[in-house]
């Protein structure tokens, strides 16, 4: 049923994890379960949830890292990246070094990431540090640079997990921005998130999602004004 | 899926030449350890055997490079890669990626160490007095062949760990049996009943530590069959595995994550 618009759609997917109780028992648990819908080019859809409710390995079966025991996923796109934040991060290595490996794992090819570097450093503001060791790096240097490289690399589908900001104060307001940013462009995204007032402000579409099943897919104030009762009733 | 294969290797590349970096910056005598390790463990067997044990021979410390510094890099080898996959966790749940990127990676690394640990034992040789002729540039076809072989039981156990994460017990034992069992300090002609000697040498790595003391020591060709029947049972295996691996890429990063 593929639509020219749709750049995934997943039907009746299902996930379920086995965990060993002892030697020859298991215990399933079921992480989607019948999930469909479809993502549309270019547009910005939120995912919600509580704690649990399939989020993180619904965005692992959109990047092809998690294979499904049930259903059917079709990709109209070449490249999906989940962006990670300091993905791959080495602690021996300068800032430098793994800005560039952060990026190309990101998906970016090695003379992309060179191109922006600069970019990436600069946007960083951490300077001279940046060819120090990160195992030198605060906490907070590590996420700045981590953002940095992220918020800087393409993908044609873009998948973010709660990380819309990061650090404190003047760099906060500078990440958030830089985020906003590329989410509304023309850029495809699939983005989950707790803070229901960034959704709103950035999203097509909400999907919510609870105990693996799909409850909503729509427009984002229908969808979540529903949530947000559901909330308020737990 | 998502990444094409040029960007694979460009990736591959790039994570191998920063592992390497990483592993220097971690030691105060950083590139020495390469080099410093394999000697300190053959002196190790050389005090033992030659000067306690009297079990000396004729150019007994080259007989016992051409015997442990190979050893030491199948063996450093396969048990670093069997725990790859479960340790590119970080990864693996992060990027859709082939999973052999993470034992080839090890198997990649520590081939680069011991080519730099190679170079340095020819130069050992010659100093020491070995006489040099053109036959052993045949020993590129060993180092090859074993590199084959490293890589395919490389692959082998790397797969089975995760499942079964006891099963790196059982290499460490598996490595000890193997030394024993490989001819690095005895010779197998003057210690085993000839019915007994091909049975020895089925041994793969017993077989390419001989072919690596023949061409070295006896100055005379490697046995060129045995080489190419290793080669080809390696080629087969990673063949295997590949296909195993396609079949199977995303099974593993959710096995990791429980």
């Amino acid at each position: 049923m593929n639509t020219a618009a749709n750049i995934m759609e997943l039907d009746h997917v299902s996930v379920r994890y086995k965990s060993r109780r002892s030697f020859f028992r298991h215990t399933y648990f079921t992480a989607l379960d019948e999930v469909s819908f479809s993502i549309i080019k270019g547009e910005t859809l939120g995912i919600v949830g509580t704690n649990g409710c399939g989020k993180s390995t619904l965005l692992r079966v959109l990047a092809n890292i998690y294979g499904i025991d049930a259903g059917q996923v079709n990709w109209y796109c070449r490249q999906v990246s989940l962006l990670t934040l300091a993905l791959g991060f080495d602690p021996e290595l300068s800032g430098r070094d793994n800005a560039i490996l952060s990026g190309m794992l990101l998906g970016a090819r090695k003379a992309d990431v060179l191109d922006k570097i600069d970019e990436i450093i600069e946007f960083s503001e951490l300077k001279d540090f940046i060819y120090k060791p990160i195992k030198t790096y605060s906490t907070g240097m590590r996420a700045r640079l981590g953002f940095s490289v992220a918020v800087t690399m393409q993908s044609e589908l873009l998948l973010i997990d709660e990380v819309m900001s990061v650090g404190d104060g003047k760099f906060k307001r500078k990440a958030e921005a830089a985020m906003v940013n590329k989410i509304s462009s023309d850029q495809t995204v699939v983005l989950v998130s707790h803070s229901l007032p960034q959704l709103s402000k950035v999203c097509d579409r909400v999907l919510w999602l609870n105990e693996g099943k799909v409850i909503m897919i729509g427009a984002v104030d229908e969808v979540l004004q529903e949530y947000e009762c559901f909330l308020e009733k737990r | 899926m998502f990444i094409s294969k040029a960007h694979l290797i460009e990736v591959f590349g790039t994570k191998l030449a920063l592992n390497l970096k990483s592993e220097v910056s971690k030691t105060y005598l950083s590139y020495v350890w390469w080099l410093l390790e394999p000697a300190l463990m053959v002196t190790v067997l050389y005090i033992v055997f030659a000067m306690f044990l009297s079990k000396s021979r004729p150019d007994f410390i080259v007989f016992i490079m051409c015997g442990k510094i190979p050893f030491l890099w199948f063996s450093k080898s396969v048990s670093n890669s069997s725990n790859s996959i479960t340790s590119g966790r970080g990864l693996i749940n992060q990027v859709s990626m082939p999973v052999p990127f993470f034992p080839m990676l090890v198997v990649f690394q520590d081939a680069f160490k011991q080519s730099i640990v190679f170079l340095f034992m020819f130069v050992f040789f010659i100093i020491y007095g070995m006489e040099v002729s053109w036959v052993w540039l045949s020993i590129i076809f060993v180092i090859f062949t074993q590199f084959l072989l490293v890589c395919a039981i490389s692959l082998l156990v790397s797969a089975i760990t995760p499942f079964l994460p006891d099963f790196k017990y059982l290499i460490a034992t598996a490595m000890l049996a193997l030394m024993f069992g490989s001819g690095i300090f005895y010779s197998y002609k003057e210690l085993l009943q000839p019915r007994y000697q091909e049975l020895f040498l089925l041994n793969p790595v017993a077989n390419l530590i001989k072919n690596y003391r023949q061409v070295f020591m006896d100055n005379a060709q490697p046995d060129w069959i045995a080489l190419t029947s290793i080669s080809l049972g390696s080629i087969l295996l990673i063949a295997v595995m590949t296909l195993y691996f396609r079949r199977t890429n995303t099974v593993y990063a959710r096995l990791i994550a429980q």
